[in-house]
């Protein structure tokens, strides 16, 4: 197996557009959460979410945007990102490279306008890209289109696993010589009236928190109330290593292991040992000690159910170490991305990685009794040494994925 | 300004269309607009000009090959007595 480098990054999220720009958002712990008030409907208070810092006009022409849903159009500007700072990673190697991308619900405002104009305008004026716009495979397949790559076209869709899914199992591609360069990552785009409602139907949204609503999503907390809907994409470009350095590429850190796993037990309920086993998988894929990780970008959701479980998943990993191992859910700050979270959570880690600066678990004031460990809370930190990260992703339906990367110097 | 003026302005803006490109003689083909596109070519039109087209997109591709021939066929519809337009 091949040794896999990180070579590109790219950010379309809440707080900045931009991977560098959003890491420096996260480390001052700014929030992007805010009140939808062009998203409120019906006789409830109108939703809160993170709404990515995008504007589609700046980067695509009409006749585009008319058959691009916006998780694809974040998906492109994310993609080219990361493959223009990966310089010309591409030559020669575009008939093998393969796009892996992570969605937990594709084309969701497409599908949301088209059911507007049947139900609630009685007008069968469906636009005619509408299922073009909503497959799950739009965003992966306008990517291979629009930088020619010839390899695997693949969609992954694990709920809120699904973008680190994609990266896992592009990196198994690219260890195993199956393409020379891989694109993955994750996409998502759910800030639709419909998608809103279907999620708080569940009892899973937080509400805006009354004094600041910027602070509603609380993970770890003991008043932590709920997820908070983001939306963004984020892609990483991976390719061997050894090809890397090469052709002098900037080596952002090794992506060194991946661990699947199912709970098989509950559709939403998360499990300890899912978590702690899928945790343990990637060490062990890595070839890390638990000792050697300096941080872990937890899943964090800020529900009842998934900050209480993740704590006691880390703990079963670290044993009595867990004390020492610093935990955070940058969840608070760009909210939950559903599909394409993990991917944009690795970016993070793999960020923390290269400057050596822990992002903060923001709005942390005081943790919940069940959540003892070092949530690097309210305030980011230097972590000069730091040597490998984790980014964890637990799913609806069970799929459990963490990412391992380690530094390169 | 004329129909096609109108019509021209709207497929420049709305679908990036150059300018000298859009001739009375050009033809939908020559423009590249594949069927996907010439329906939403047709819900910009309909919009732009408040009228209805027929649903049978067989008989408006039957129908309409060039520019010019768009044109003329959306000023029988907004025209008084549009409704001898099929």
């Amino acid at each position: 197996m091949k040794r896999v480098a990180v070579t590109g990054l790219g950010v379309v999220a809440p707080l900045a557009t931009g991977a560098a720009a959003f890491f420096d958002a996260l480390v001052a712990g700014r929030s992007g959460v805010r009140v939808l008030g062009h998203l409120a409907h019906g006789a409830t208070a109108a939703p809160i979410g993170a709404m990515a810092e995008f504007d589609a006009g700046a980067h695509f022409t009409p006749a585009r945007l008319r058959m691009l849903d916006r998780v694809s159009q974040m998906a492109l500007v994310a993609a080219a990102e990361a493959l223009a700072q990966a310089g010309p990673a591409l030559e020669g190697a575009k008939d093998t490279a393969c796009v892996c991308v992570g969605t937990g619900m594709g084309g969701a405002q497409a599908t949301d306008d088209g059911y507007r104009i049947l139900y609630a305008e009685n007008s069968e004026r469906i636009p005619p890209y509408s299922v073009l716009m909503a497959m799950n495979n739009a965003a992966a397949a306008w990517i291979g289109i629009d930088h020619g790559l010839g390899g695997a076209n693949l969609t992954f869709s694990t709920a809120c696993s699904s973008s680190a899914v994609a990266i896992g199992e592009a990196f198994r591609r690219v260890a195993r010589g199956e393409c020379e360069v891989a694109i993955a990552g994750g996409a998502e785009a759910p800030l639709t009236v419909g998608t809103l409602k279907a999620w708080g139907a569940m009892r899973t949204l937080a509400p805006a928190d009354p004094r600041d609503p910027a602070a509603s999503c609380k993970p770890f907390a003991r008043d932590r109330a709920g997820l908070v809907l983001g939306e963004g994409a984020a892609m990483v470009v991976l390719e061997p290593l050894d090809r890397a350095r090469a052709r002098g590429a900037r080596v952002i850190a090794e992506l060194a292991g991946y661990g699947l796993c199912t709970d098989a037990s509950h559709i939403t309920r998360p499990s300890v040992d899912g978590q702690s086993r899928a945790i343990a998988l990637a060490l062990a894929d890595a070839g890390l000690d638990p000792a050697q990780v300096g941080y872990i970008n937890a899943h964090g959701t800020a529900t009842e159910a998934n900050d209480a479980v993740e704590t006691a998943a880390i703990r079963r990993v670290w044993g009595a170490a867990a004390d020492r191992v610093p935990v955070s859910s940058t969840k608070s700050m760009h909210g939950h991305l559903l599909g394409a979270a993990g991917a944009l959570e690795l970016v993070a880690g793999l960020l923390a990685l290269e400057r050596g600066v822990l992002p903060p678990t923001m709005h942390l004031d005081t943790p919940d009794p069940a959540c003892d460990l070092d949530y690097v809370a309210l305030k980011a930190r230097a972590a000069p040494g730091l040597e490998a990260i984790l980014s964890s992703s637990f799913a609806f339906g069970g799929t459990n994925a963490v990412l391992a990367a380690r530094r390169l110097d | 300004m004329t129909t096609f003026e109108r019509l021209a302005a709207l497929l420049h803006t709305e679908f990036d269309i150059a300018p000298e490109k859009l001739l009375p003689e050009a033809t939908l083909e020559g423009l590249d607009i594949d069927s996907l596109r010439m329906l939403e070519i047709l819900f910009a039109v309909e919009e732009e000009f408040a009228i209805a087209m027929p649903g049978d997109h067989g008989e408006l591709k039957a129908r309409i090959k060039t520019l010019g021939d768009l044109a003329t066929y959306v000023e029988s519809l907004v025209a008084p007595g549009a409704a001898a337009a099929p």
